[in-house]
């Protein structure tokens, strides 16, 4: 299956600022978790993608033209972006109407009910964008850009601010679009997130790419990764001394009344602490994994390259 | 043309069309308040110099609703939803200028139909305010022609604009001639005194070197027109949108 989105060599800075940096990927059609803290430049390549900002170097080709050069292309892509903005005063159906029009659709009023009937709007959808919860607005801006029937979607961050059933809702749907043979894209910084939208995917930190492959790949590079925890106890030296024989403890520190504990797999100990503890008759009061933010395990992904 | 209605709709909110059109109206209650008092057959000098002199106000009006035709888009972070269309980038300068010169050219009318009931008001020839919608026309035309593009492009526009207005076209386009060919609102005065005989003297310096003359006013126009387009075109392919 070839890419449907080629991006080579690309960077884009502003001013000193590098928002992405020599990146080369392609995307094919199916659903692709775009994964990476806040920061990480996910915002910045979808918007060259789409052709709202250029490149500051390198390129990029959807179905193998510019964006930026031919706006034909729009036919064909739709983007929802990150930012809350969305047309207050219009109601859910006049905005999708809008961006039917604008795409020139032919029935655009049909067209429009359709999918709102497809994210679940309809019932709401003569009510104003400005009194939509935000699970509303994304599901009408998902709305909009599926009113044009892309081959490419370019999703930032869509399910914030969704409830569980609404996430839920979501997910199902762009699964169904990636399964159909359509190219979904999607952001995010939440890893459970991306894990259940998408099979495949990409990872950035900083800019550049950390990692590509399958959810499983990813988890495994993580997991390697040394963790820190903090352990309270009300005696730290005998538990200090009956963990540094343990299997997996790389090093123990002690600090007071915590226990600073460096491991290779951290779920493994999380899983033989209570077990120790009992057998020591040692008594823990707090458990404390210090650096499981997405984005030290990116700074790793990174650094571990 | 839905590019066009959706601009126009946004830019035309309620309470900023309300505010506009009082501002714009500025010129004709001036002449309303004055003309009571202005003597029989003074009323068109008094009329030309109200028009001539304050008629800014309409320049700043359409200032700030062109200038906001997308830079409210821009500011809103709602610009990707009508950029991300198949719709040509000249043909999307051309319905965006298209809208704010709509827009300007409401509030225009508006300010123009005050400055008609004064005449009216103030038991002042008619045929004084009729000629004087060219002003407001041409004006509308070419304040959205430059002020459209500047919006997308600046991010302080109207101050910028405000600048362009206050210090180029008042101040600077009275001592430097060139300047003066420049201004939209001296063109647009041109082509009121190529219409109208009795044109005040003092409405006349105003125009400086530029000539009355409604055919070269227009020819003018057009060309800020071009320039506009051209330039709203470039940025919209070459620039970032967001």
């Amino acid at each position: 299956m070839s890419d449907t989105i080629v991006v080579t060599d690309l960077s884009k800075w502003f001013g000193l600022k590098v928002a992405v940096s020599e990146l080369t990927i392609g995307f094919r059609p199916g659903v692709t978790g775009l994964l990476g803290p806040n920061g990480a430049g996910k915002t910045t390549l979808l918007r060259v993608i789409a052709g709202l900002q250029r490149p500051s170097q390198g390129q990029v080709r959807i179905l193998g033209v510019d964006p930026r050069q031919d706006t034909e292309i729009y036919r064909k892509i739709s983007l929802v972006p990150e930012d809350e903005s969305i047309y207050e005063r219009l109601t859910g159906r006049q905005f999708v109407e809008l961006a039917a029009r604008l795409a020139k659709i032919d029935h655009p009023v049909d067209r429009a009910q359709a999918v709102l009937v497809t994210v679940g709007l309809a019932d709401a959808a003569d009510r104003a964008l400005g009194g939509f919860s935000n699970g509303m607005r994304q599901r009408a801006k998902v709305a909009a850009a599926l009113v044009s029937d892309p081959e490419v979607l370019l999703l930032d961050e869509p399910l914030n601010g969704a409830d569980p059933v609404q996430r839920a809702q979501l997910i199902t749907l762009f699964k169904e679009l990636g399964a159909a043979g359509r190219t979904v894209l999607v952001s995010s910084h939440v890893l459970a997130e991306v894990e259940r939208v998408s099979d495949r995917v990409v990872a950035m930190v900083d800019g550049r790419l950390a990692a590509v492959g399958d959810v499983a790949t990813i988890r495994a590079a993580m997991t390697d990764k040394p963790r820190r925890i903090y352990v309270d106890t009300n005696d730290p030296r005998r538990l200090a001394a009956a963990l540094i024989t343990s299997t997996g403890v790389l090093g123990v520190q002690l600090d007071g009344a915590t226990v600073h504990i460096e491991t290779s797999d951290a779920g493994d100990l999380a899983r033989r602490l209570p077990a120790i503890a009992v057998e020591h008759s040692i008594g823990v009061t707090r458990v404390e994994p210090v650096d499981e933010s997405l984005e030290s395990v990116f700074r790793y992904l990174v650094e571990g390259r | 043309m839905a590019l066009a209605v959706h601009l126009y709709r946004r830019i035309m909110r309620r309470g900023r069309v309300i505010g506009l059109l009082a501002l714009s109206s500025v010129p004709g209650i001036v002449f309303w308040l004055a003309g009571f008092d202005g003597e029989e057959g003074e009323q068109i000098g008094l009329y030309t110099n109200i028009i001539a002199g304050v008629g800014y106000a309409f320049a700043i009006a359409a200032l700030i609703l062109t200038t906001a035709t997308l830079r409210d888009e821009r500011d809103s972070g709602t610009l990707p939803y009508i950029y991300m269309r198949p719709i040509p980038r000249l043909n999307m300068a051309a319905q965006s200028v298209l809208s704010g010169m709509a827009a300007a050219l409401v509030i225009g009318v508006g300010g123009w139909l005050t400055a008609v009931v004064a005449s009216l008001a103030v038991g002042a020839d008619i045929s004084l305010a009729l000629p004087s919608l060219a002003v407001y026309l041409a004006a509308g035309v070419g304040y959205a022609a430059i002020f459209v593009p500047l919006g997308y492009l600046v991010p302080r526009s109207l101050l910028v604009g405000l600048g362009y207005i206050i210090v180029v076209e008042t101040i600077l386009a009275n001592v430097v001639p060139g300047l003066a060919q420049f201004s939209i609102w001296r063109i647009s005065l041109s082509i009121y005194a190529g219409m109208e005989d009795g044109f005040g003297v003092e409405a006349e310096n105003m125009l400086g070197p530029v000539t009355a003359g409604v055919g070269g006013g227009v020819a003018k126009l057009a060309g800020v027109v071009v320039v506009g387009l051209a330039v709203l075109t470039w940025a919209l392919k070459k620039r970032d949108a967001l």
